[in-house]
């Protein structure tokens, strides 16, 4: 037996080497992440500014950059549906979004603050309803949408979104309110506020970062989303870009350039979210127990 | 405009799977209009609770709560028009201290020229003028706390209530807003709650002391006469550091009356108290700083086990003879060290004796007239 385990700190192998060897693997580690995340970032901007004259040469794939182009985007705007798809796909993500964080958040208080019969239930229920793959929800969804004669509308589309966003949200917003201090609403009530007006001047303040965070969510899972608006839509000019841009390659004059330049305009959304929000988005799922 | 503040009969229970938990017990009692009234006891004595019933943030199960001569009980925290300082602090952390402290005000519509003139008022009063454009997070623990009394301050509250609000601070600050609380107390129109649970803070800053034992109320009194006049063992108990001793004693029937015997002493006690408590056994109560190793009439000896000086005075923490542990405060215990033996007097008239339930039967002034009336002894 070595008695690994005993000893003060440092007896094996000294702190330095430790906190060495841990600062080489944190670097390794994000190197490698980094790595798999850029290579198709970057063979989708080398595809997409680049005329698919030059990428294509020679029956091989060319993807360092001799030139460079917006052609691809032009053809998109002028030979496609593509403003048309984008316009619904912002339609349907903002208001998905705006529903499911104003759900997330009034569900949220309403879990923390108050005790009601059959809480945890409800609270189970919740995450319970985050376990499901949207697909398993997709059919169902149908179903209710064909009998409500719902079908191709945004507002068909927003809550089935809502539904695949609001369960993780709500669970968000519920760790969330837990660690604003109840004092802090208390200290208002006696101050006068009533509580509505404490929930606005008080509890939303201090709960900025979950509900930003609850609305980044929200925002992503409603703009990437494919298996709810191919199933709740079923016109052309209803579909969303992330729809849209996958059915360009049934046709003859929309090649892969085309498809990369849309999947461009798909990712500046999330990356100047991700890009102007990162501290919030840290904060609110910090407290969410997740890093 | 200060409101006494009457309760009566309260009572609070809680209850959570399906056991009840009674946190106030039949509490009745009026707070006279403006004073400073401190409730103290242990933790889980149902002190903060009474606070919270008072402020409108907990409903009592049964009973009365009025402000003056309006019943309140049943009246939301919003229309109390009380104020409370917590022991969490509760500053809003996205407002600057100069709009919590203002934020009462802008609530009740008060024009922001005057909450301005309010806030730069209370400030000034409360040395953080040179703070209020910060945020609280910048604040040192004690500004923070300074800045909580000044919201409480601008309000002109009928009732300020404070839940523990120096527990968390360092032992200077807490004597610096000490002050500051009583001198608010001095300047505002208001009756003033405070709950604490350290009987410092409650002996030296109240006109009343409100003690709590286990939701019950134990005595509520002036700082002196809970000292002086302890209703029971745990009062004498609780009041004091260090705490009461307590010796073992019975009362026996002697040839010119009652006597309460120890270990080491005999104390004649009056006839109209003790003639039916013959072969009782009872506690004598003695506070450490009333033992003295050259004085008194009644002696006992002890078992120095540790010695604190505590700047002028020491405190000697002992054994009796009979195992009782005996505190002894004095400005000279003669260079006593562990293990030596002292013996240490004290008077009758300092002493309290408590029945086997714990009541007081009586104050050392009772034992006196006793000794007087009979000068055989």
């Amino acid at each position: 037996m070595l008695g690994l385990g005993k000893g003060p700190a440092g007896k094996y192998v000294s702190q330095r080497t430790q906190e060495r060897v841990r600062r080489v693997s944190v670097i390794l580690t994000a190197l490698l992440v980094a790595i798999f995340v850029s290579i198709p970032v970057y063979v989708m901007i080398a595809i997409a500014f680049q005329p698919a004259t030059t990428t294509f040469r020679g029956g091989t794939v060319n993807l360092l950059f001799d030139s460079f182009t917006f052609e691809n985007f032009v053809l998109l705007f002028t030979d496609t549906g593509t403003p048309r798809y984008l316009f619904n796909s912002l339609i349907v993500t903002a208001s998905s979004t705006l529903l499911a964080t104003a759900l997330s958040v009034a569900a949220g208080y309403g879990l923390t603050r108050f005790e009601f019969r059959g809480k945890t239930m409800a609270a189970r229920a919740v995450l319970f309803a985050y376990m499901f793959s949207p697909i398993v929800l997709a059919i169902p969804l149908y179903v209710i949408f064909f009998t409500l004669g719902l079908l191709d509308s945004y507002f068909a589309l927003t809550l089935a979104l809502t539904g695949i966003s609001a369960p993780f949200g709500i669970w968000l917003m519920w760790q969330y309110f837990q660690t604003v201090p109840i004092a802090l609403e208390e200290s208002a009530w006696i101050r006068g506020a009533s509580r509505t007006r404490t929930l606005w001047e008080v509890v939303l303040p201090v709960a900025r970062p979950g509900t930003i965070a609850t609305a980044i969510f929200s925002f992503s899972v409603a703009w990437n989303d494919f298996t709810m608006a191919r199933v709740v839509m079923s016109q052309d000019e209803m579909y969303p870009i992330t729809v849209g841009a996958s059915l360009f390659l049934d046709r003859v004059t929309i090649g892969w350039s085309e498809t990369m330049a849309a999947a461009v305009l798909m990712s500046l959304p999330p990356f100047a979210i991700a890009l102007f929000l990162q501290n919030y988005l840290l904060q609110g799922f910090n407290v969410g127990g997740l890093e | 405009m200060a409101r006494p503040i009457r309760l009566d009969t309260v009572c609070k229970e809680y209850h959570t799977a399906g056991t009840t938990h009674v946190a106030v017990d039949d509490l009745s009692l009026e707070i006279p209009e403006g004073s400073f009234t401190t409730i103290v006891g242990p933790s889980g004595c149902g002190k903060t609770t009474t606070l919270r019933m008072i402020a409108g943030l907990e409903t009592p199960t049964s009973g009365t709560i009025h402000f003056g001569d309006r019943d309140v009980t049943e009246v939301r925290p919003q229309d109390r028009n009380a104020a409370m300082v917590f022991q969490s602090i509760a500053l809003y952390p996205h407002m600057t201290v100069r709009e919590n402290i203002a934020y009462g005000l802008k609530v009740a519509g008060v024009p922001k020229a005057e909450r301005d003139a309010a806030v730069d008022e209370a400030a000034e009063t409360l040395q953080i003028t040179e703070q209020l454009d910060k945020m609280p997070a910048e604040l040192s623990g004690g500004q923070q706390q300074r800045v909580a009394l000044g919201s409480a301050f601008v309000q002109d509250p009928d009732v300020l209530l404070l839940d523990e609000p120096m527990s968390d601070l360092d032992a200077k600050l807490k004597a610096e807003l000490r002050v500051e609380v009583q001198r608010l107390h001095k300047e505002m129109d208001a009756t003033m709650v405070y709950v604490t649970h350290d009987q410092t803070e409650a002996m030296t800053m109240s006109d009343h002391v409100l003690l709590l034992e286990e939701g019950r109320l134990a005595q509520f009194a002036p700082p002196g006469d809970l000292f002086d006049r302890p209703v029971s063992q745990y009062v004498a108990e609780f009041i004091g550091t260090p705490s009461t001793n307590t010796l073992p004693a019975t009362v026996e029937a002697a040839d010119d009356g009652p006597t309460i015997v120890g270990e080491q002493f005999e104390i004649p006690a009056p006839e109209d108290r003790f003639a039916d408590r013959i072969g009782d056994s009872v506690t004598v109560g003695i506070r450490p700083q009333y033992l003295s190793p050259d004085e008194g009439d009644h002696r006992i000896r002890v078992i120095v086990n540790v010695v604190e000086q505590l700047g002028t005075e020491f405190v000697v923490h002992g054994t009796s003879v009979n195992g009782a542990h005996v505190n002894v405060v004095d400005e000279s215990v003669d260079g006593a060290g562990p293990d030596d033996e002292l013996s240490v007097g004290f008077e009758a008239a300092d002493a309290f004796v408590f029945d086997e339930h714990g009541e007081t039967i009586c104050h050392g002034d009772a034992l006196v007239a006793a000794r007087s009336a009979s000068p055989s002894q």
